[in-house]
Protein backbone atom coordinates (compact mmCIF):
# COMPACT_ATOMS: atom_id res chain seq x y z
CA UNK A 1 0.00 0.00 0.00
CA UNK A 2 1.23 3.46 -0.89
CA UNK A 3 1.00 5.49 2.27
CA UNK A 4 3.33 8.39 1.58
CA UNK A 5 3.63 10.42 -1.58
CA UNK A 6 7.12 10.13 -3.03
CA UNK A 7 9.18 12.98 -4.40
CA UNK A 8 11.54 13.02 -7.35
CA UNK A 9 14.93 14.75 -7.05
CA UNK A 10 13.43 17.76 -8.89
CA UNK A 11 10.49 18.14 -6.49
CA UNK A 12 11.76 21.24 -4.72
CA UNK A 13 12.61 22.83 -8.07
CA UNK A 14 9.02 22.31 -9.27
CA UNK A 15 7.63 23.74 -6.08
CA UNK A 16 9.98 26.72 -6.15
CA UNK A 17 8.62 27.51 -9.64
CA UNK A 18 5.05 27.52 -8.37
CA UNK A 19 4.06 24.45 -10.38
CA UNK A 20 0.56 23.11 -9.96
CA UNK A 21 1.31 19.76 -8.31
CA UNK A 22 -0.66 16.54 -8.00
CA UNK A 23 -0.20 12.91 -7.01
CA UNK A 24 0.52 10.77 -10.06
CA UNK A 25 1.34 7.10 -9.57
CA UNK A 26 2.31 7.78 -5.96
CA UNK A 27 4.60 10.71 -6.83
CA UNK A 28 4.13 14.42 -6.21
CA UNK A 29 4.46 15.64 -9.79
CA UNK A 30 3.99 18.93 -11.66
CA UNK A 31 0.80 19.15 -13.75
CA UNK A 32 1.87 22.44 -15.28
CA UNK A 33 4.00 25.45 -14.42
CA UNK A 34 2.19 28.48 -15.81
CA UNK A 35 0.40 27.41 -18.99
CA UNK A 36 -0.35 23.91 -20.26
CA UNK A 37 -1.02 25.30 -23.71
CA UNK A 38 2.35 27.07 -23.91
CA UNK A 39 4.11 23.94 -22.67
CA UNK A 40 2.36 21.75 -25.27
CA UNK A 41 3.19 24.23 -28.05
CA UNK A 42 6.81 24.57 -26.90
CA UNK A 43 7.34 20.87 -27.61
CA UNK A 44 5.84 21.23 -31.11
CA UNK A 45 7.75 24.41 -31.96
CA UNK A 46 11.01 24.22 -29.97
CA UNK A 47 11.56 22.02 -26.97
CA UNK A 48 10.31 21.09 -23.54
CA UNK A 49 11.83 19.22 -20.61
CA UNK A 50 9.88 16.76 -18.49
CA UNK A 51 10.74 15.34 -15.07
CA UNK A 52 10.22 11.60 -15.53
CA UNK A 53 12.11 10.33 -12.49
CA UNK A 54 8.84 8.81 -11.28
CA UNK A 55 9.29 6.09 -13.92
CA UNK A 56 11.14 2.98 -12.86
CA UNK A 57 14.04 1.04 -14.32
CA UNK A 58 14.41 -2.70 -13.81
CA UNK A 59 17.60 -4.44 -14.90
CA UNK A 60 17.62 -8.06 -16.07
CA UNK A 61 21.07 -9.66 -16.31
CA UNK A 62 22.46 -13.14 -16.87
CA UNK A 63 22.64 -15.81 -19.51
CA UNK A 64 18.87 -16.39 -19.17
CA UNK A 65 17.89 -12.70 -19.33
CA UNK A 66 16.98 -12.68 -23.01
CA UNK A 67 14.90 -15.84 -22.69
CA UNK A 68 13.11 -14.54 -19.59
CA UNK A 69 12.16 -11.31 -21.35
CA UNK A 70 11.19 -13.19 -24.46
CA UNK A 71 8.76 -15.21 -22.33
CA UNK A 72 7.36 -12.28 -20.31
CA UNK A 73 7.38 -9.37 -22.79
CA UNK A 74 4.91 -9.13 -25.67
CA UNK A 75 7.27 -8.01 -28.40
CA UNK A 76 9.49 -10.60 -30.06
CA UNK A 77 13.08 -9.64 -29.20
CA UNK A 78 14.24 -11.92 -32.00
CA UNK A 79 12.08 -10.17 -34.59
CA UNK A 80 11.10 -6.61 -33.73
CA UNK A 81 13.38 -4.14 -35.50
CA UNK A 82 12.16 -2.36 -38.58
CA UNK A 83 10.03 -3.66 -41.43
CA UNK A 84 12.25 -6.67 -41.95
CA UNK A 85 11.76 -7.65 -38.28
CA UNK A 86 15.40 -8.07 -37.34
CA UNK A 87 16.44 -9.21 -33.87
CA UNK A 88 16.95 -6.51 -31.25
CA UNK A 89 20.65 -5.62 -31.16
CA UNK A 90 22.68 -3.99 -28.39
CA UNK A 91 22.00 -0.25 -28.29
CA UNK A 92 18.42 -0.67 -29.50
CA UNK A 93 15.19 -0.63 -27.53
CA UNK A 94 11.65 -1.74 -28.21
CA UNK A 95 8.13 -1.07 -26.92
CA UNK A 96 5.79 -3.75 -25.63
CA UNK A 97 3.91 -4.91 -22.55
CA UNK A 98 3.97 -7.41 -19.72
CA UNK A 99 0.78 -9.45 -19.57
CA UNK A 100 -0.67 -11.86 -17.06
CA UNK A 101 -2.00 -15.33 -17.93
CA UNK A 102 -5.33 -13.74 -18.89
CA UNK A 103 -3.67 -11.60 -21.53
CA UNK A 104 -4.33 -8.47 -19.47
CA UNK A 105 -1.77 -5.73 -19.05
CA UNK A 106 0.42 -5.53 -15.96
CA UNK A 107 2.28 -2.58 -17.45
CA UNK A 108 3.74 -1.38 -20.72
CA UNK A 109 7.47 -0.89 -21.06
CA UNK A 110 10.47 -0.22 -23.23
CA UNK A 111 13.12 -2.94 -23.14
CA UNK A 112 16.67 -1.66 -23.65
CA UNK A 113 19.26 -4.16 -24.91
CA UNK A 114 22.30 -2.77 -23.07
CA UNK A 115 24.90 -5.45 -23.83
CA UNK A 116 25.14 -9.22 -24.08
CA UNK A 117 23.09 -10.74 -21.24
CA UNK A 118 22.18 -7.28 -19.95
CA UNK A 119 18.84 -5.53 -20.37
CA UNK A 120 17.03 -2.60 -18.78
CA UNK A 121 13.26 -2.44 -18.68
CA UNK A 122 11.68 0.99 -18.18
CA UNK A 123 8.17 0.91 -16.76
CA UNK A 124 5.62 3.36 -15.38
CA UNK A 125 5.50 5.21 -12.06
CA UNK A 126 5.31 2.88 -9.11
CA UNK A 127 5.46 -0.24 -11.30
CA UNK A 128 9.13 -1.23 -10.81
CA UNK A 129 8.31 -3.55 -7.92
CA UNK A 130 5.37 -5.25 -9.61
CA UNK A 131 7.21 -5.85 -12.88
CA UNK A 132 10.36 -7.04 -11.09
CA UNK A 133 8.23 -9.47 -9.03
CA UNK A 134 6.50 -10.70 -12.16
CA UNK A 135 9.85 -11.38 -13.85
CA UNK A 136 11.26 -13.16 -10.78
CA UNK A 137 8.08 -15.20 -10.41
CA UNK A 138 8.49 -16.48 -13.96
CA UNK A 139 12.24 -17.16 -13.79
CA UNK A 140 11.75 -20.91 -14.05
CA UNK A 141 15.23 -22.39 -14.15
CA UNK A 142 16.69 -19.44 -16.06
CA UNK A 143 19.89 -17.78 -14.94
CA UNK A 144 18.83 -14.15 -14.59
CA UNK A 145 19.08 -11.51 -11.90
CA UNK A 146 16.25 -8.98 -11.73
CA UNK A 147 17.00 -5.69 -9.95
CA UNK A 148 14.41 -3.01 -9.31
CA UNK A 149 16.03 0.43 -9.61
CA UNK A 150 12.91 2.34 -8.51
CA UNK A 151 13.89 5.72 -7.02
CA UNK A 152 17.57 5.07 -7.67
CA UNK A 153 17.67 6.66 -11.12
CA UNK A 154 17.26 10.21 -12.26
CA UNK A 155 15.32 10.53 -15.50
CA UNK A 156 14.30 13.52 -17.59
CA UNK A 157 13.12 13.88 -21.17
CA UNK A 158 13.92 16.64 -23.64
CA UNK A 159 11.38 16.63 -26.45
CA UNK A 160 10.80 18.84 -29.46
CA UNK A 161 12.45 19.68 -32.79
CA UNK A 162 15.21 21.72 -31.09
CA UNK A 163 16.08 18.97 -28.58
CA UNK A 164 19.38 17.91 -30.17
CA UNK A 165 20.50 21.49 -30.81
CA UNK A 166 19.98 22.28 -27.15
CA UNK A 167 21.32 19.02 -25.73
CA UNK A 168 24.41 19.31 -27.93
CA UNK A 169 25.39 22.39 -25.95
CA UNK A 170 25.90 20.42 -22.74
CA UNK A 171 27.47 17.24 -24.16
CA UNK A 172 31.22 16.61 -24.11
CA UNK A 173 31.22 15.32 -27.71
CA UNK A 174 27.87 16.05 -29.39
CA UNK A 175 29.11 15.14 -32.87
CA UNK A 176 30.01 11.60 -31.85
CA UNK A 177 26.87 11.18 -29.76
CA UNK A 178 24.54 12.36 -32.54
CA UNK A 179 26.08 10.08 -35.14
CA UNK A 180 24.23 6.80 -35.53
CA UNK A 181 21.46 7.31 -33.01
CA UNK A 182 18.23 6.47 -34.88
CA UNK A 183 14.72 6.37 -33.39
CA UNK A 184 14.49 3.73 -30.63
CA UNK A 185 18.24 3.45 -30.10
CA UNK A 186 20.39 4.60 -27.18
CA UNK A 187 23.98 5.17 -26.13
CA UNK A 188 25.97 5.48 -22.93
CA UNK A 189 25.17 4.48 -19.39
CA UNK A 190 24.30 6.21 -16.12
CA UNK A 191 26.61 3.90 -14.12
CA UNK A 192 30.16 5.32 -14.14
CA UNK A 193 31.47 1.75 -13.78
CA UNK A 194 29.79 0.59 -17.00
CA UNK A 195 32.08 0.13 -20.03
CA UNK A 196 29.39 2.05 -21.97
CA UNK A 197 29.66 5.14 -19.75
CA UNK A 198 32.25 6.83 -21.98
CA UNK A 199 29.90 6.82 -24.97
CA UNK A 200 27.88 9.78 -23.69
CA UNK A 201 29.17 12.26 -21.15
CA UNK A 202 28.01 15.72 -20.28
CA UNK A 203 30.71 18.36 -20.58
CA UNK A 204 31.23 18.14 -16.82
CA UNK A 205 32.04 14.43 -17.16
CA UNK A 206 28.71 13.05 -15.90
CA UNK A 207 27.89 9.81 -17.72
CA UNK A 208 24.32 9.48 -19.03
CA UNK A 209 22.25 6.93 -20.86
CA UNK A 210 20.75 8.81 -23.79
CA UNK A 211 17.81 7.26 -25.61
CA UNK A 212 16.14 8.47 -28.82
CA UNK A 213 12.67 7.83 -27.40
CA UNK A 214 9.93 9.75 -25.63
CA UNK A 215 6.23 10.05 -24.92
CA UNK A 216 5.20 13.05 -26.98
CA UNK A 217 5.39 11.87 -30.59
CA UNK A 218 8.01 14.53 -31.19
CA UNK A 219 11.75 14.32 -31.81
CA UNK A 220 13.78 14.07 -28.64
CA UNK A 221 15.48 12.05 -25.99
CA UNK A 222 15.01 10.35 -22.67
CA UNK A 223 17.99 10.81 -20.36
CA UNK A 224 18.93 8.53 -17.46
CA UNK A 225 21.52 9.66 -14.96
CA UNK A 226 22.44 9.65 -11.28
CA UNK A 227 19.70 11.33 -9.21
CA UNK A 228 22.13 13.85 -7.69
CA UNK A 229 23.11 15.07 -11.18
CA UNK A 230 19.66 15.72 -12.57
CA UNK A 231 18.94 19.19 -11.25
CA UNK A 232 22.15 20.62 -12.70
CA UNK A 233 21.37 19.08 -16.10
CA UNK A 234 17.76 20.28 -15.93
CA UNK A 235 18.82 23.85 -15.20
CA UNK A 236 21.58 23.81 -17.78
CA UNK A 237 19.20 22.60 -20.50
CA UNK A 238 16.71 25.32 -19.62
CA UNK A 239 19.53 27.85 -19.91
CA UNK A 240 20.94 26.34 -23.12
CA UNK A 241 17.46 26.22 -24.66
CA UNK A 242 16.46 29.78 -23.93
CA UNK A 243 16.80 30.95 -27.53
CA UNK A 244 14.55 28.06 -28.62
CA UNK A 245 11.90 29.02 -26.05
CA UNK A 246 12.39 25.78 -24.15
CA UNK A 247 9.89 25.24 -21.35
CA UNK A 248 9.68 22.97 -18.34
CA UNK A 249 6.57 20.89 -18.99
CA UNK A 250 4.25 19.12 -16.60
CA UNK A 251 2.16 15.98 -16.84
CA UNK A 252 -0.82 17.79 -18.38
CA UNK A 253 1.15 18.76 -21.49
CA UNK A 254 2.69 15.27 -21.54
CA UNK A 255 -0.84 13.84 -21.57
CA UNK A 256 -2.17 16.07 -24.34
CA UNK A 257 0.96 15.54 -26.46
CA UNK A 258 0.82 11.76 -26.18
CA UNK A 259 -2.92 11.68 -26.86
CA UNK A 260 -2.36 13.60 -30.11
CA UNK A 261 0.45 11.15 -30.94
CA UNK A 262 -1.91 8.16 -30.37
CA UNK A 263 0.23 6.74 -27.55
CA UNK A 264 -1.48 4.81 -24.74
CA UNK A 265 -1.35 5.64 -21.05
CA UNK A 266 -0.81 2.45 -19.08
CA UNK A 267 -3.62 1.60 -16.63
CA UNK A 268 -5.95 3.90 -18.56
CA UNK A 269 -5.85 2.98 -22.25
CA UNK A 270 -4.44 -0.48 -21.66
CA UNK A 271 -5.22 -2.39 -18.47
CA UNK A 272 -7.34 -5.14 -17.03
CA UNK A 273 -8.65 -6.37 -20.34
CA UNK A 274 -6.98 -8.34 -23.14
CA UNK A 275 -4.06 -6.52 -24.77
CA UNK A 276 -5.23 -6.91 -28.36
CA UNK A 277 -7.43 -5.17 -30.95
CA UNK A 278 -5.88 -1.81 -30.13
CA UNK A 279 -3.97 0.82 -32.14
CA UNK A 280 -0.61 -0.69 -31.07
CA UNK A 281 -0.35 -4.02 -32.94
CA UNK A 282 3.42 -3.44 -33.27
CA UNK A 283 3.66 -4.25 -29.55
CA UNK A 284 2.51 -7.83 -30.22
CA UNK A 285 4.58 -10.54 -31.96
CA UNK A 286 2.25 -10.93 -34.93
CA UNK A 287 3.24 -13.07 -37.88
CA UNK A 288 3.50 -11.22 -41.18
CA UNK A 289 -0.08 -12.15 -42.10
CA UNK A 290 -1.31 -10.98 -38.66
CA UNK A 291 -3.05 -14.31 -38.03
CA UNK A 292 -0.78 -15.75 -35.35
CA UNK A 293 2.15 -15.06 -33.07
CA UNK A 294 5.81 -15.68 -33.75
CA UNK A 295 6.75 -16.76 -30.22
CA UNK A 296 5.38 -18.07 -26.96
CA UNK A 297 4.77 -15.55 -24.17
CA UNK A 298 2.69 -15.15 -21.04
CA UNK A 299 -0.83 -14.20 -22.05
CA UNK A 300 -0.58 -15.74 -25.52
CA UNK A 301 -3.05 -18.55 -24.90
CA UNK A 302 -5.65 -16.16 -23.53
CA UNK A 303 -5.26 -13.78 -26.47
CA UNK A 304 -5.62 -16.66 -28.91
CA UNK A 305 -8.56 -18.34 -27.22
CA UNK A 306 -10.67 -15.46 -26.04
CA UNK A 307 -13.46 -14.40 -28.33
CA UNK A 308 -15.31 -11.65 -26.47
CA UNK A 309 -12.69 -9.06 -27.20
CA UNK A 310 -13.26 -5.37 -26.86
CA UNK A 311 -11.81 -2.98 -29.45
CA UNK A 312 -9.81 0.13 -28.66
CA UNK A 313 -9.84 2.92 -31.23
CA UNK A 314 -8.36 6.39 -31.45
CA UNK A 315 -10.77 9.25 -32.10
CA UNK A 316 -10.66 12.93 -32.86
CA UNK A 317 -13.40 15.50 -32.22
CA UNK A 318 -14.69 18.41 -34.29
CA UNK A 319 -13.42 21.12 -31.95
CA UNK A 320 -11.56 21.34 -28.68
CA UNK A 321 -14.50 20.47 -26.41
CA UNK A 322 -13.97 17.31 -24.45
CA UNK A 323 -15.84 15.12 -22.00
CA UNK A 324 -14.73 13.45 -18.79
CA UNK A 325 -13.36 10.00 -19.65
CA UNK A 326 -13.73 7.00 -17.38
CA UNK A 327 -16.38 4.64 -16.10
CA UNK A 328 -19.21 7.14 -16.30
CA UNK A 329 -18.54 8.04 -19.91
CA UNK A 330 -20.37 6.44 -22.81
CA UNK A 331 -19.76 5.77 -26.48
CA UNK A 332 -22.99 5.86 -28.47
CA UNK A 333 -23.39 4.55 -32.01
CA UNK A 334 -25.63 5.89 -34.78
CA UNK A 335 -28.56 3.78 -33.51
CA UNK A 336 -28.35 5.34 -30.07
CA UNK A 337 -26.90 2.22 -28.52
CA UNK A 338 -24.23 2.48 -25.83
CA UNK A 339 -21.31 0.43 -27.10
CA UNK A 340 -18.46 1.29 -24.74
CA UNK A 341 -16.60 3.82 -22.66
CA UNK A 342 -14.06 6.59 -23.23
CA UNK A 343 -10.56 5.75 -21.95
CA UNK A 344 -8.82 9.05 -22.67
CA UNK A 345 -10.23 12.39 -23.75
CA UNK A 346 -7.73 15.23 -23.98
CA UNK A 347 -7.26 18.34 -26.10
CA UNK A 348 -4.29 18.64 -28.42
CA UNK A 349 -3.94 22.43 -28.46
CA UNK A 350 -1.44 22.35 -31.32
CA UNK A 351 -3.84 21.17 -34.01
CA UNK A 352 -7.01 22.32 -35.70
CA UNK A 353 -9.34 21.61 -38.60
CA UNK A 354 -9.21 23.43 -41.91
CA UNK A 355 -11.62 22.33 -44.67
CA UNK A 356 -11.98 18.96 -43.01
CA UNK A 357 -8.24 18.26 -42.70
CA UNK A 358 -6.20 18.34 -39.51
CA UNK A 359 -3.17 20.61 -39.49
CA UNK A 360 -0.62 21.20 -36.75
CA UNK A 361 1.15 24.42 -35.86
CA UNK A 362 4.24 22.55 -37.08
CA UNK A 363 2.72 21.46 -40.42
CA UNK A 364 4.90 22.76 -43.26
CA UNK A 365 1.81 22.86 -45.52
CA UNK A 366 -0.52 24.59 -43.10
CA UNK A 367 -2.89 27.06 -44.77
CA UNK A 368 -2.03 30.74 -44.60
CA UNK A 369 -3.40 32.31 -41.44
CA UNK A 370 -4.06 28.89 -39.89
CA UNK A 371 -4.76 29.14 -36.18
CA UNK A 372 -4.70 25.92 -34.19
CA UNK A 373 -7.79 26.09 -32.03
CA UNK A 374 -7.25 22.63 -30.56
CA UNK A 375 -9.03 19.34 -31.11
CA UNK A 376 -10.26 16.85 -28.59
CA UNK A 377 -8.81 13.38 -29.05
CA UNK A 378 -8.24 10.14 -27.21
CA UNK A 379 -9.32 6.52 -27.11
CA UNK A 380 -12.61 4.63 -26.84
CA UNK A 381 -13.05 1.00 -25.85
CA UNK A 382 -16.08 -0.51 -27.54
CA UNK A 383 -17.73 -3.91 -27.92
CA UNK A 384 -17.39 -4.01 -31.70
CA UNK A 385 -14.87 -3.12 -34.37
CA UNK A 386 -15.31 0.38 -35.75
CA UNK A 387 -13.86 1.63 -39.00
CA UNK A 388 -11.74 4.69 -39.67
CA UNK A 389 -13.97 7.61 -40.61
CA UNK A 390 -16.97 6.29 -38.71
CA UNK A 391 -18.65 8.81 -36.40
CA UNK A 392 -19.77 8.00 -32.87
CA UNK A 393 -20.97 10.17 -30.02
CA UNK A 394 -19.12 10.25 -26.73
CA UNK A 395 -20.86 11.53 -23.64
CA UNK A 396 -20.47 12.20 -19.95
CA UNK A 397 -23.13 13.46 -17.58
CA UNK A 398 -22.73 16.97 -18.94
CA UNK A 399 -22.39 16.87 -22.70
CA UNK A 400 -22.39 14.71 -25.76
CA UNK A 401 -20.03 15.33 -28.67
CA UNK A 402 -19.57 13.68 -32.05
CA UNK A 403 -16.13 12.29 -32.80
CA UNK A 404 -14.58 10.37 -35.70
CA UNK A 405 -12.66 7.13 -35.42
CA UNK A 406 -9.17 7.71 -36.81
CA UNK A 407 -5.86 5.92 -37.17
CA UNK A 408 -3.83 9.04 -36.45
CA UNK A 409 -4.36 12.46 -34.91
CA UNK A 410 -1.59 15.09 -34.91
CA UNK A 411 0.04 15.33 -38.35
CA UNK A 412 3.69 16.07 -39.08
CA UNK A 413 5.10 14.70 -35.87
CA UNK A 414 8.89 14.76 -35.66
CA UNK A 415 9.77 11.69 -33.54
CA UNK A 416 11.02 9.64 -36.47
CA UNK A 417 12.84 12.41 -38.34
CA UNK A 418 16.40 11.58 -39.36
CA UNK A 419 18.98 12.94 -36.94
CA UNK A 420 20.66 14.91 -39.71
CA UNK A 421 17.51 17.01 -40.19
CA UNK A 422 17.44 18.01 -36.54
CA UNK A 423 20.97 19.34 -35.93
CA UNK B 1 0.09 28.15 -8.72
CA UNK B 2 -0.36 31.52 -7.04
CA UNK B 3 0.15 31.85 -3.32
CA UNK B 4 -2.95 33.23 -1.60
CA UNK B 5 -1.09 36.50 -1.00
CA UNK B 6 -0.53 36.83 -4.77
CA UNK B 7 -4.21 36.56 -5.69
CA UNK B 8 -5.95 39.51 -7.25
CA UNK B 9 -9.13 39.84 -5.17
CA UNK B 10 -10.79 43.21 -5.76
CA UNK B 11 -12.69 44.84 -2.88
CA UNK B 12 -15.59 45.92 -5.08
CA UNK B 13 -16.87 42.47 -6.10
CA UNK B 14 -18.65 39.80 -4.07
CA UNK B 15 -17.60 36.13 -4.07
CA UNK B 16 -19.12 32.65 -3.73
CA UNK B 17 -17.77 29.47 -2.17
CA UNK B 18 -17.58 28.11 -5.74
CA UNK B 19 -15.21 30.95 -6.73
CA UNK B 20 -17.56 32.99 -8.90
CA UNK B 21 -17.74 36.74 -8.46
CA UNK B 22 -20.57 39.23 -8.95
CA UNK B 23 -20.58 42.99 -9.20
CA UNK B 24 -23.33 45.53 -9.64
CA UNK B 25 -22.97 47.31 -12.96
CA UNK B 26 -25.71 49.92 -13.24
CA UNK B 27 -29.05 48.09 -13.45
CA UNK B 28 -27.47 44.70 -14.01
CA UNK B 29 -25.12 42.39 -12.17
CA UNK B 30 -22.01 41.17 -13.97
CA UNK B 31 -20.36 37.87 -13.05
CA UNK B 32 -17.35 35.70 -13.75
CA UNK B 33 -14.83 33.50 -11.93
CA UNK B 34 -12.23 34.64 -9.43
CA UNK B 35 -8.48 34.88 -9.89
CA UNK B 36 -8.19 31.85 -7.60
CA UNK B 37 -10.52 29.83 -9.87
CA UNK B 38 -8.70 30.71 -13.09
CA UNK B 39 -5.34 29.92 -11.48
CA UNK B 40 -6.58 26.51 -10.31
CA UNK B 41 -8.16 25.68 -13.67
CA UNK B 42 -5.08 26.52 -15.72
CA UNK B 43 -5.36 27.60 -19.36
CA UNK B 44 -8.99 28.20 -20.19
CA UNK B 45 -9.66 27.12 -23.75
CA UNK B 46 -13.44 27.31 -24.04
CA UNK B 47 -16.31 28.97 -22.21
CA UNK B 48 -19.87 27.77 -22.77
CA UNK B 49 -22.40 30.46 -21.86
CA UNK B 50 -26.22 30.52 -21.80
CA UNK B 51 -28.50 32.33 -24.24
CA UNK B 52 -29.48 35.89 -23.52
CA UNK B 53 -33.00 35.80 -22.07
CA UNK B 54 -32.63 32.56 -20.15
CA UNK B 55 -33.41 32.60 -16.44
CA UNK B 56 -31.70 30.84 -13.58
CA UNK B 57 -32.08 30.51 -9.84
CA UNK B 58 -29.22 31.03 -7.48
CA UNK B 59 -27.01 27.93 -7.54
CA UNK B 60 -28.15 26.77 -10.99
CA UNK B 61 -25.51 25.73 -13.50
CA UNK B 62 -25.37 28.42 -16.19
CA UNK B 63 -22.44 27.22 -18.25
CA UNK B 64 -19.09 25.49 -18.30
CA UNK B 65 -15.53 26.62 -18.39
CA UNK B 66 -13.14 24.26 -20.07
CA UNK B 67 -9.46 24.17 -19.26
CA UNK B 68 -6.88 21.89 -20.81
CA UNK B 69 -7.22 19.85 -17.64
CA UNK B 70 -10.98 19.53 -17.17
CA UNK B 71 -14.46 20.88 -17.77
CA UNK B 72 -15.96 22.72 -14.78
CA UNK B 73 -19.48 23.92 -14.16
CA UNK B 74 -20.35 27.56 -13.58
CA UNK B 75 -22.99 28.22 -10.93
CA UNK B 76 -25.22 31.27 -10.58
CA UNK B 77 -24.05 33.32 -7.59
CA UNK B 78 -27.52 34.91 -7.58
CA UNK B 79 -30.72 34.29 -9.52
CA UNK B 80 -31.95 36.33 -12.49
CA UNK B 81 -32.42 36.71 -16.22
CA UNK B 82 -29.41 36.85 -18.52
CA UNK B 83 -29.26 40.21 -20.29
CA UNK B 84 -25.85 39.89 -21.94
CA UNK B 85 -22.99 37.45 -22.42
CA UNK B 86 -19.35 38.30 -23.07
CA UNK B 87 -19.10 37.53 -26.78
CA UNK B 88 -15.33 38.17 -26.73
CA UNK B 89 -14.77 34.91 -24.85
CA UNK B 90 -15.74 32.90 -27.94
CA UNK B 91 -12.48 33.90 -29.62
CA UNK B 92 -10.42 34.77 -26.57
CA UNK B 93 -11.31 32.45 -23.70
CA UNK B 94 -7.86 33.18 -22.28
CA UNK B 95 -9.23 36.56 -21.13
CA UNK B 96 -10.63 34.63 -18.17
CA UNK B 97 -7.04 33.82 -17.19
CA UNK B 98 -5.46 37.14 -17.95
CA UNK B 99 -8.21 39.51 -16.79
CA UNK B 100 -10.82 37.61 -14.76
CA UNK B 101 -12.70 40.65 -13.43
CA UNK B 102 -12.77 42.88 -16.51
CA UNK B 103 -12.15 41.47 -19.98
CA UNK B 104 -12.93 37.97 -18.69
CA UNK B 105 -16.43 38.69 -17.35
CA UNK B 106 -18.97 36.05 -18.41
CA UNK B 107 -22.61 37.13 -18.14
CA UNK B 108 -24.76 40.03 -17.02
CA UNK B 109 -28.12 39.40 -15.39
CA UNK B 110 -31.11 41.28 -14.13
CA UNK B 111 -31.15 40.11 -10.52
CA UNK B 112 -34.43 38.66 -9.29
CA UNK B 113 -33.51 39.40 -5.67
CA UNK B 114 -30.83 42.07 -5.14
CA UNK B 115 -30.47 40.93 -1.52
CA UNK B 116 -28.75 37.79 -2.81
CA UNK B 117 -25.83 39.93 -3.96
CA UNK B 118 -25.41 41.36 -0.48
CA UNK B 119 -25.45 37.83 0.96
CA UNK B 120 -22.37 36.87 -1.06
CA UNK B 121 -18.93 36.87 0.54
CA UNK B 122 -16.88 40.03 0.90
CA UNK B 123 -13.21 39.95 -0.09
CA UNK B 124 -12.27 39.48 3.58
CA UNK B 125 -14.66 36.54 4.03
CA UNK B 126 -13.60 34.94 0.74
CA UNK B 127 -9.93 35.30 1.62
CA UNK B 128 -10.65 33.76 5.01
CA UNK B 129 -12.28 30.78 3.28
CA UNK B 130 -9.33 30.33 0.89
CA UNK B 131 -6.93 30.34 3.82
CA UNK B 132 -9.03 27.49 5.23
Amino acid sequence: MQTTVKRTPLNSWHRSQGANMANFGGYDMPLWYSSVKDEHLAVLNGAGVFDTSHMAGVTVAGSGAADLLQYCFTNDLDACMGRSKKPLSPGRCVYGAFLDENGQTIDDAIVFYVAADSYMVVVNAGMGGAVADHLRHNLGGRDATVTDLSDQLGKMDIQGPAAAKILGGVLADPKAVFTGIPYFSFKGHFDPASPLADAVRLDDGTPILLSRTGYTGEFGFEIFLAPDKIQRLWERLLEAGRSYDIKPCGLAARDSLRAGAVLPLSHQDIGHWPFINHPWPFALPFTADQTGFTKDFIGRTALEKQTDFSFTHAFVGKDLRKISAGENSRVIDADGQTIGTVLTCATDMGIGLHDGDIFSVASPDKPEGFKAKGLCCGFVKVDRKLSVGQNVDIADNRRKITVSIVDDVRPHRTARKPMADML
Amino acid sequence: MKAISELNLPEDVRYTDDHEWSKKNGDVVRMGVSDYAQDQLGDIVFVELPEVGSSFDKGDEFGTVESVKAVSELYMPIGGEVTAINEALADEPELVNSDPYNGGWMIEIKASDPAELEAMKSKADYLEMLKG
